[in-house]
C-alpha cells in the first residue's frame, strides 16, 4: 500500500509538472486580464506542492518493522482468481471497443457477453447463449427502434 | 409565497400528465433496481440511464432522471438489509442494524420502516425545498461573478475536507478534477488547451464517460475481486412494524428528516454524513445504546429517513445555486446541461414551468416509491438472487451503450475504460473520488467566474475580498480548510479502515 501511495504521488507530480510546462506556453495574461494559461498554471502549481507534501509525509512516516507482515499490502493485491477476472474484464472491454465500429453493436455485444460470462466463471452454456442473445439483439431492438438511441451498425449490417 | 403556490400548482398539473407520471414511475422503478443491484451505485446508474431520456422533452427527462436518483437512494437499503452489502454508500450504516434484524427474521419490518421513513423524510424535505427555493434563488440572482466564484470554492472545499481521511489526497483529487475540466477550448477566449492536436479533445473529456468509468467500471472491478454474498432467506411478510417498533421509530424518523434536509443544503456534505450523524444521534439518545448493532429499529429508521431527506434537500443547492452536492447530483446537473438547461437561479426565471414540474414530481415520486417498495419488496429480494456474473456483464454492456450514445464516440468508450482502471486503483488506495467529479463539473464555471471577476477589476485580485459576501465566503473556505487540517493532521494518510 505504501509503495502504491508513493507511485501515485509520483505520478501526480509528473502530471502536474507536465501541466506547469504546457500552461507556461499558453498566454498567462492578456489585455482583458488572465489568459488561458493562468488558471491551469495556478492549479498545477498547487497540485505539485501537494504531491511533494504527500511524498514528504510518506517518507517521514514510520515503516513497518522488518519481517512483519503488512496486512494493508496483502489486501491491496487481489488473489489469482480475482486478478484473472479483473484483467479479463479490462481486456474484453478494450477488445469490444476496438471492434464496435466494424462489427456493429449486435455482434460485438454477442461475443462480449458470451466471453465475459465465461471469464466470470459461468458454465451454464444455455443460459450464456440466451443472455447473450437478449443483451445483444434484444437490447439493440429496444434501444435503437423504441428508444431511438443511436448504436453502431457494422459492416455486416448488424 | 402566493406566487410559489401558483407555480407549484402549475408544476403539479404538468407532473401529473400521464406521460410524466409514467416517466416518474419508470424512474422510481429503475432507480430502485439500480440501488438493489450490487456493484452499481446511483452516480453510475443515473449516468448509464441518460440515453433512455434522449427522446423525451426536457421536463420528462429531468423528472425521470431525478426519480432514478431518489429511487436508487432507497434501493440500496434492500441489499444492506438482506445481504449486508450496501447498494450505495449512504446505506452503509443500515447494514449494522438492518442486517441484524434480518438475521432475527425481522427483515420485513426493517424494509417497511425504511420505506415509510424514506417517504416521510422525502415528503417533508420536498415541502421545505418549496419553501426555501424561491427566496434562495432570488438571493442568488443578486450574486455577481466574484460571489459565484467564492460560493463554488466553498462547495469544493467542503467536498474536499469531508470526502476522505487525508486532506492532501482530497485537495489533490479536486485539483486533478479541475485540471481535467480545463482540457479543450478555453471558455473565454476559445483557445485550445492540452488538446495535443486530437480533435476529440477539443470538446474536453465528456463528464458522463468519466463518471461511468470511475463509478461504474471502477466499482465492477472492485466488486469482481470480492466473494459473492448469499441472500438471507427470511420472511418478508411482516412489512408493517409492530406497535412498539412504531413508537421507537417515530422520533428517529423526524430527527432523520431534519438532519438529512439541513445537511443536504450544504454543498459537498454527501449522502453518507447525514446517515452516520442520524445513527450517532439515535445511539446517543437511546436508553440502551449498547443494543445498537444488534438489530435495533431506530438504527434503520433514522439513517434511512435522513438518506431520502438528504436526497431531496440536496436538490436545493443544485436548483437554486447550480452547485451539485454529490457525484450523483453532478450527473443530474450534466443531464440538465445535455438538455440545454443550466441549473441555477436563472432557471427559475427562464423555465419556471420545468423547475416547478420537477419539484412537484418529487412529491409524486415519493408516493410512487412507497407504493413500489412495500408491495414489491419480494420482487427486489428475488432480483438479488440473480447471480452476480450476469449483473456484472449486463452493467458493463449498459455502461458501453451509455458512454457511446451521448456523442456516438468510440473515444468516449476509451475514456470510460481508462477512468475505470484509474478509479479502481484510486479506490483501492483510499483516494476520494467525489472531489474529482465535482472539480470536473464545476471547473469551467469556476474558471469563468474567476476570469470574469478579474476582467471586471482589470486584473485586481482584491475584488474577491473587497465585496463583503465574496470575502465572507472565502474566509469560510479558509476556516473549513484549517479546521479540516487540524482534524486530520494526527491521522496517518493511509488508513484502510478510515472510510
Amino acid at each position: 500500500m505504501r509503495r502504491g501511495w508513493f507511485v501515485t504521488a509520483g505520478a501526480f507530480l509528473v502530471l502536474f509538472a507536465g501541466t506547469i510546462y504546457l500552461s507556461s506556453k499558453l498566454p498567462l495574461l492578456d489585455a482583458l486580464g488572465p489568459g488561458p494559461g493562468f488558471f491551469p498554471l495556478i492549479l498545477a502549481l498547487l497540485g505539485a506542492v501537494l504531491a511533494v507534501a504527500m511524498i514528504v509525509q510518506l517518507v517521514r512516516e514510520p515503516e513497518a518493522p522488518t519481517g512483519a507482515p503488512d496486512p494493508a499490502a496483502e489486501a491491496f493485491m487481489p488473489d489469482g482468481g480475482a486478478m484473472f477476472r479483473m484483467i479479463g474484464i479490462v481486456v474484453l472491454l478494450a477488445a469490444a471497443f476496438a471492434v464496435l465500429d466494424p462489427l456493429g453493436y449486435r455482434l460485438t455485444a454477442l461475443f462480449f457477453i458470451t466471453l465475459m460470462l465465461l471469464v466470470l466463471g459461468v458454465r451454464n452454456y444455455l443460459a450464456i447463449g440466451l443472455v447473450a442473445l437478449a443483451l445483444s439483439f434484444g437490447v439493440f431492438h429496444s434501444f435503437y427502434y423504441w428508444l431511438k438511441v443511436p448504436l453502431p451498425i457494422g459492416e455486416f449490417g448488424l | 409565497m402566493f406566487d410559489t403556490l401558483q407555480y407549484l400548482m402549475a408544476g403539479f398539473a404538468a407532473a401529473m400528465t400521464p406521460t410524466n407520471l409514467m416517466f416518474a414511475f419508470i424512474g422510481c422503478f429503475l432507480g430502485t433496481l439500480i440501488g438493489v443491484l450490487p456493484g452499481i451505485g446511483p452516480a453510475a446508474g443515473t449516468a448509464i440511464l441518460i440515453p433512455l431520456t434522449f427522446q423525451l422533452d426536457a421536463t420528462g427527462a429531468i423528472i425521470m432522471l431525478s426519480a432514478i436518483y431518489y429511487g436508487a437512494m432507497y434501493g440500496g437499503t434492500i441489499t444492506s438489509v438482506l445481504i449486508n452489502v450496501p447498494g450505495e454508500a449512504a446505506s452503509v450504516i443500515t447494514c449494522l442494524d438492518g442486517h441484524a434484524m434480518a438475521k432475527k427474521g425481522r427483515a420485513g419490518a426493517a424494509l417497511g420502516i425504511a420505506a415509510i421513513g424514506s417517504f416521510i423524510g422525502g415528503l417533508v424535505a420536498t415541502v421545505l425545498l418549496v419553501v426555501v427555493a424561491t427566496p434562495l434563488s432570488r438571493l442568488a440572482l443578486s450574486f455577481g461573478p466574484p460571489e459565484f466564484f467564492a460560493l463554488m470554492i466553498v462547495g469544493l472545499v467542503l467536498v474536499t475536507s469531508l470526502a476522505g481521511n487525508s486532506l492532501i489526497a482530497g485537495v489533490l483529487m479536486t485539483v486533478t478534477g479541475l485540471l481535467i475540466s480545463l482540457i479543450g477550448l478555453d471558455p473565454v477566449r476559445g483557445a485550445p488547451r492540452f488538446t495535443f492536436g486530437i480533435p476529440e479533445l477539443f470538446d474536453g473529456f465528456g463528464f458522463i464517460p468519466v463518471v461511468m468509468g470511475l463509478f461504474g467500471v471502477g466499482e465492477i472491478l472492485a466488486t469482481a475481486e470480492k466473494p459473492y454474498r448469499e441472500v438471507i432467506k427470511t420472511s418478508l411478510s411482516g412489512l408493517i412494524p409492530s406497535r412498539d417498533e412504531w413508537r421507537r421509530s417515530m422520533g428517529a424518523i423526524w430527527r432523520g428528516t431534519g438532519i438529512g434536509f439541513f445537511l443536504g443544503l450544504i454543498p459537498g456534505v454527501g449522502a453518507i454524513i447525514p446517515t452516520f450523524m442520524s445513527y450517532i444521534i439515535e445511539k446517543r439518545l437511546s436508553k440502551h445504546p449498547e443494543q445498537f448493532g444488534t438489530g435495533v429499529i431506530e438504527g434503520v429508521a433514522g439513517p434511512e429517513t435522513a438518506n431520502n431527506s438528504y436526497a431531496n434537500g440536496a436538490m436545493v443547492p443544485l436548483l437554486t445555486l447550480g452547485i451539485p452536492s454529490s457525484p450523483t447530483i453532478a450527473v443530474l446537473m450534466g443531464a440538465f446541461i445535455i438538455n440545454g438547461l443550466t441549473p441555477g437561479p436563472l432557471l427559475f426565471q427562464e423555465r419556471p414551468d420545468l423547475v416547478w414540474a420537477v419539484i412537484a414530481s418529487f412529491f409524486i415520486g415519493n408516493v410512487l416509491l412507497l407504493i413500489l417498495n412495500l408491495p414489491l419488496v419480494g420482487l427486489w429480494a428475488k432480483i438479488l438472487e440473480i447471480p452476480y456474473q450476469y449483473i456484472c456483464a449486463g452493467t458493463l454492456l449498459f455502461c458501453m451503450i451509455g458512454a457511446y450514445s451521448i456523442n456516438q464516440s468510440i473515444f468516449d468508450l476509451w475514456v470510460m475504460l481508462g477512468c475505470g482502471v484509474i478509479g479502481y486503483l484510486l479506490r483501492k488506495l483510499n483516494f476520494p473520488l467525489a472531489p474529482l467529479v465535482l472539480g470536473l463539473i464545476l471547473g469551467p464555471q469556476i474558471e469563468k467566474s474567476m476570469r470574469t471577476s478579474l476582467e471586471m477589476s482589470a486584473g485586481d485580485f482584491s475584488i474577491f475580498v473587497t465585496r463583503p459576501l465574496s470575502a465572507c465566503l472565502l474566509a469560510l473556505s479558509v476556516a473549513i480548510l484549517v479546521f479540516a487540517a487540524m482534524q486530520l493532521a494526527p491521522k496517518e494518510i493511509r488508513d484502510p479502515n478510515a472510510d
